[in-house]
């Protein structure tokens, strides 16, 4: 069609590097696509799951028009955030030993006087 | 993610567009608030205490802050995945877009033909080279882009990009700023009628039109340098029977009379213009004031009173997200350029409001009615949302 209208899906601006190689940046990036992807997949399960509960039966349209109603979308978001929150585990760690820094400091000095016996 | 207030350009998504646009709203907040909450204890932690065994002194400026946070693996993270947050936004919506064209355009171009307001377009006005220099907070084609005649593209990827960003807590109208500023104005100042009010840089017109339900006897003019955002706004407007005027001009050399308006403000407008510029627009302002009238900007915080680490993580935005005015925005001491303007300095005022979403009818008023209106603290940095606006009254 020669009246389509196409969005390319890139900004002007160069795109920063984070990390030393910048492959990581690039990895970091899939991975975030990744957990969407997931998380997509996942809320068109729980419609399917939904609609058959409901009806037993279903057709590709009854999904499509599917729409969450605000106890099914918080419901989801709870889910979503549980899921966020394990897939990033390592990160939050880091965040929560932080603040337990002081006791880390304990632990490792704990942990000095033992290799030293 | 609730669902925002529908109107005739607004695009309903697929399932699966849904399904992916609540959850890169909750991505970004959980990268936010999660991850970018530990920013400061890994600052306090390590990143300073190291910046100081090797200087022998704390890091003064947000500069020297950023330079070392930046190499911090945590940061390097969060930084990582903020970004990728921000361009997965805009992901999540061009394909709806795509698929609702050339439809959305006729849309559009029918809510223009018997409208309560107006749209004055003037093809003489260029998009200056701050606006287009880069697409501002990585939004695909900016706000100007224009595929087709009669093109509303990106006022779709806006109308919608800024609701999944702000996880629709910006209300369903997406006018949180808006609605406070004007319900704060009108119980602080139970006295000022504005008759004619005008937004500079008002792009699809979120935070302007609450002015058409806080005062419904005013008549509201918006302008805009991009066309595709003005178009949508005009159609936005229409379809929720709103008399809006909207003119393609810059706010730098507006084609207004002098003394036309008794309000003249903007909402995030001027972290996205030059220092030039601003100073421009604030003699335009002045200008086109009426004498007794008010002007007020609602920005970001002023970084100059604030610790270099908070300097810093305000202003992450500048470098890492295509937002190249916004430290220089930041740090501009607005009541100086007031002042330079015209205005007298005991005309100068500031607002901060709780967000009229987020706070009791009765806390928001005692807010709005309270003396202590003093632009401190700030959304992204408080426990709770206040925003903030800088303004003047023009003497006479
Ligand atoms: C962040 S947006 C403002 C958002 C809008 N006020 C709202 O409340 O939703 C900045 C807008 O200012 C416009 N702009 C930038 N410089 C301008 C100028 N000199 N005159 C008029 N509009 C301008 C841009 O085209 C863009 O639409």
């Amino acid at each position: 069609m020669s009246d389509e209208i196409k969005i390319t899906p890139v900004n002007r601006g160069k795109r920063p590097a984070f990390f030393d190689d910048p492959a990581i940046d690039q990895l970091m990036a899939i991975v975030m696509a990744m957990s969407a992807e997931m998380s997509v997949l996942y809320d068109r399960v729980d419609t399917i799951e939904r609609l058959l509960d409901k009806k037993g039966t279903l057709s590709r349209d009854d999904i499509e028009a599917f729409r969450p109603d605000q106890g099914v979308e918080d419901e989801r978001n709870g889910r979503r955030n549980d899921y966020i929150s394990r897939l990033f585990r390592i990160i939050r760690e880091e965040r929560e030993t932080l603040v337990a820094h002081d006791k880390m400091d304990e632990y490792n000095a704990l942990m000095d006087e033992l290799a030293k016996s | 993610m609730a669902p925002q207030a529908p109107h005739d350009l607004l695009i309903e998504p697929t399932h699966d567009e849904f399904a992916l646009q609540s959850y890169v709203s909750a991505l970004r907040m959980f990268t936010l608030q999660e991850i970018g909450g530990g920013l400061r204890g890994v600052y306090e932690s390590r990143v300073k205490p190291s910046f100081e065994q090797e200087r022998g002194r704390a890091p003064t400026d947000e500069h020297e802050v950023r330079h070392a946070m930046m190499a911090d693996p945590y940061c390097r993270t969060w930084s990582s995945m903020m970004r990728s947050a921000q361009e997965m936004i805009w992901d999540s919506i061009i394909p709806s877009i795509e698929r609702a064209q050339p439809d959305l355009n006729s849309r559009a171009a029918s809510l223009a033909q018997k409208p309560k307001g107006s749209m004055t377009l003037d093809p003489d006005v260029e998009v200056p080279r701050y606006v287009s220099a880069s697409d501002i907070h990585l939004m695909p084609g900016n706000y100007y882009s224009e595929r087709d005649a009669g093109d509303v593209s990106q006022g779709a990827l806006y109308d919608r990009g800024v609701y999944v960003y702000a996880g629709g807590h910006g209300g369903p109208y997406g006018d949180s700023i808006g609605r406070s500023l004007a319900q704060h104005l009108k119980i602080r100042f139970p006295d000022f009628q504005p008759e004619r009010v005008l937004d500079i840089g008002c792009t699809v017109g979120h935070n302007i039109l609450p002015f058409v339900d806080v005062y419904p006897d005013a008549e509201v003019h918006a302008i805009d340098v991009s066309v595709p955002v003005l178009r949508y706004a005009h159609g936005r407007a229409e379809s929720f029977g709103k008399p809006m005027h909207l003119h393609q001009m810059n706010g730098e050399n507006m084609s207004f009379e002098d003394e036309s308006f008794d309000l003249v403000m903007s909402v995030v407008t001027f972290h996205e213009t030059s220092r030039t510029a601003m100073k421009n627009i604030l003699a335009e302002c002045r200008r086109v004031l009426k004498p007794g009238g008010l002007m007020i900007h609602m920005e970001l915080p002023r970084t100059a009173d604030m610790d270099p680490f908070d300097a810093f993580y305000i202003d992450w935005d500048s470098y890492y997200n295509n937002e190249p005015f916004y430290q220089a925005f930041t740090s501009t001491d607005l009541k100086a350029a007031y002042v330079d303007a015209g205005f007298k300095e005991e005309n100068y005022m500031e607002v901060m409001t709780p967000d009229i979403y987020a706070v009791p009818e009765d806390t928001f008023e005692a807010a709005a009615s309270g003396p202590e209106n003093k632009a401190e603290r700030y959304g992204r940095l408080g426990e709770s949302i206040h925003w903030t606006g800088w303004g003047a009254w023009k003497e006479g």
